[in-house]
């Protein structure tokens, strides 16, 4: 029981549609009385995320958990980056020498930046396609914020922002999806570059091109001014969907010509991935998402529940090696790397209903 | 391309030897005035003709960028415009800086990132052009926030001084867009951000 209550957002397995993993929202925030943080010097990058974070310390009354606070900047170069690794910060912050603030709730699935690239930033995630429900959320949040902050809001370019691609709604809204046939395509990259015309960017979410290993994808919006946040949630979440779709369609067409090869390679997969004693980030990647795409398909089944994504962000250096008690080289961080997998990988149904 | 778009613009002709029609410059009354030189300001239209040499001597303010070599069209333009103004007149220009933060146009344009709120209404007009082509929009939709207190509100409306202040702010900003609209050849939004400034001016005296 108690270890379930630990759990983190993204070890959760519930979820509608596995080819959609989870939804990522953020609202970037400025309060009026100090110039972004760029412009502070040392010590008012402190003063400022103090006071943010002592006004802010109750947060949790809104959804009844503990938050961490910390300081980014005071923290080990190995945590930032493992932090980076699970999407709570992004590389710019992780660099930051200034003052800068992380409250961090247990889960892992809200998260407040104070004193980043603006003063407030807003994360929150959760699984599945719920942007709309997450906007809610994040509403609530930004009203119990700017009941003690007062922002920085103009009536022509709304909430003001370091950069003006975050200005308007401050609102970035993402879905993470699983394309592993339509990335397969020649077309794809030109068709997500047509999305671009709706104001939408799919981008890669562990590498650009062939190398985003693993065929996860993020969608999300381009523009946040001009749009309501509901248009702009209603919008990436259908986005999400009509994709995530297609990838469907095209899966189940393979199946139907090509049904043992598919089995074939999603078994040998997991094959790999239970017994290989060395493995790379990439081949990690590359089978967990060969058997995500054989759960989905129904090609394979878990004897227990096991979320593949978590797995995914999992087998990433810095996560590994903070398990370790002692630095590790190329060679024995891959040793790590399958021995966390053997570790983690459930059986499969028919083994476990044979025993 | 340029020297002919600036002739006929500006009426400045660097003549050839075989054009030659017998002026003397008027400055060393020596040598031949092969540079014509016709200003504009304030509807009032006025011929020089001077040589080469002594065009390079002369203090022609904001003009001597044309004898140097350096790209003088918007320079010309702003003598057409009727709002020619010295040299140190241009270089304040330059400088256009918000109060409160200290960011400067030029910082910004490298950067792409505001320094403080008060960024957007320092340069408001310098961006609303480019906020529409990353945004396609320049009207916030979304959401107001419910808790704005007084305090922000006294600012953004601001004392008497302030009022002062963002007036002159505004010429400021508007002095680039226009050169900024010279330099792309956009004449009719040229035209109207000197209306702009003109009429402010008008107010403020
Ligand atoms: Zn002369
Ligand atoms: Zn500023």
């Amino acid at each position: 029981m108690e270890g379930y209550a630990m759990l983190k957002w993204f070890e959760e397995t519930d979820t509608n549609d596995p080819g959609i993993l989870c939804s990522r929202l953020r609202l970037m925030r400025n309060w009026s009385e100090y110039p972004f943080p760029a412009k502070l010097d040392e010590a008012q990058s402190r003063e400022l995320v103090e006071r943010l974070e002592m006004g802010l310390k109750d947060i949790g009354e809104l959804d009844q958990q503990k938050y961490d606070c910390t300081f980014i900047d005071e923290m080990k170069e190995l945590d930032r980056k493992v932090l980076r690794e699970r999407k709570v910060i992004h590389s710019a912050i992780m660099k930051k020498k200034t003052p800068t603030g992380l409250m961090l709730s247990k889960r892992e699935d809200t998260g407040l930046i104070l004193g980043g690239d603006d003063h407030i930033r807003l994360q929150l995630f959760a699984r599945g396609n719920v942007l709309p429900a997450l906007w809610k959320q994040a509403n609530r949040y930004d009203d119990y914020i700017n009941e003690r902050f007062t922002y920085a809001f103009d009536p022509k370019y709304g909430f003001l922002t370091a950069f003006p691609t975050n200005v308007g709604t401050g609102l970035r809204a993402s879905v993470f999806i699983h394309l592993p046939a339509l990335s397969m395509g020649k077309r794809f990259v030109s068709a997500i570059s047509d999305m671009g015309r709706f104001g939408i960017s799919v981008k890669g979410l562990f590498g650009e091109g062939r190398d985003n290993f693993g065929a996860l994808f993020e969608v999300s919006n381009q523009k946040t001014l001009g749009q309501t946040e509901r248009e702009i949630v209603e919008l990436v979440g259908k986005a999400a969907l009509q994709l995530s779709k297609q990838e469907n369609e095209v899966r189940l067409q393979v199946l139907e010509k090509h049904r043992a090869e598919r089995e074939d390679e999603i078994y040998k997969s997991y094959g790999v991935l239970q017994y290989a004693r060395r493995m790379t980030q990439k081949d990690a990647l590359t089978f967990l998402s060969q058997i995500l795409t054989g759960e989905n398909d129904g090609l394979l089944k878990f004897a227990e529940p096991c979320s593949i994504f978590a797995l995914m962000l999992g087998v990433q250096s810095a996560n590994l090696q903070r398990l370790s008690k002692a630095p590790m080289g190329k060679e024995e961080l891959e040793g790590a790397r399958a021995r966390y997998l053997q570790e983690r990988l459930p059986k499969l149904k028919e083994a476990a209903d044979g025993e | 391309m340029y020297g002919a778009k600036l002739a006929a613009w500006m009426g400045i002709g660097a003549k050839t030897k075989g054009m030659v029609n017998d002026m003397l410059c008027e400055r060393c009354k020596i040598r031949e005035a092969n540079i014509q030189y016709t200003e504009v300001i304030n509807g009032v239209r006025t011929e020089h003709h001077f040589c080469t040499q002594c065009a390079k001597e002369m203090d022609f303010g904001q003009y001597s960028a044309i004898f140097d070599g350096e790209f003088p069209l918007g320079k010309l333009l702003s003598g057409l415009l009727g709002i020619g103004e010295p040299v140190q007149k241009e270089e304040k220009i330059q400088q256009i800086v918000c109060p409160t933060c200290g960011t400067t146009y030029e910082e910004f344009v490298d950067n792409s990132r505001f320094g403080c709120a008060d960024c957007y209404s320092v340069f408001d007009l310098l961006i609303s052009d480019k906020m529409k082509q990353l945004q396609g929009s320049e009207q916030h939709t979304g959401k107001t926030p419910i808790y704005q207190n007084a305090a922000m509100e006294s600012t953004s409306k601001g004392g008497e001084g302030k009022a002062y202040r963002t007036r002159e702010e505004e010429v400021r900003a508007l002095e680039i867009r226009l050169r900024e609209a010279i330099r792309k050849e956009e004449y009719e939004v040229a035209a109207e951000c000197r209306d702009k400034i003109k009429e402010l001016k008008e107010e403020n005296a």
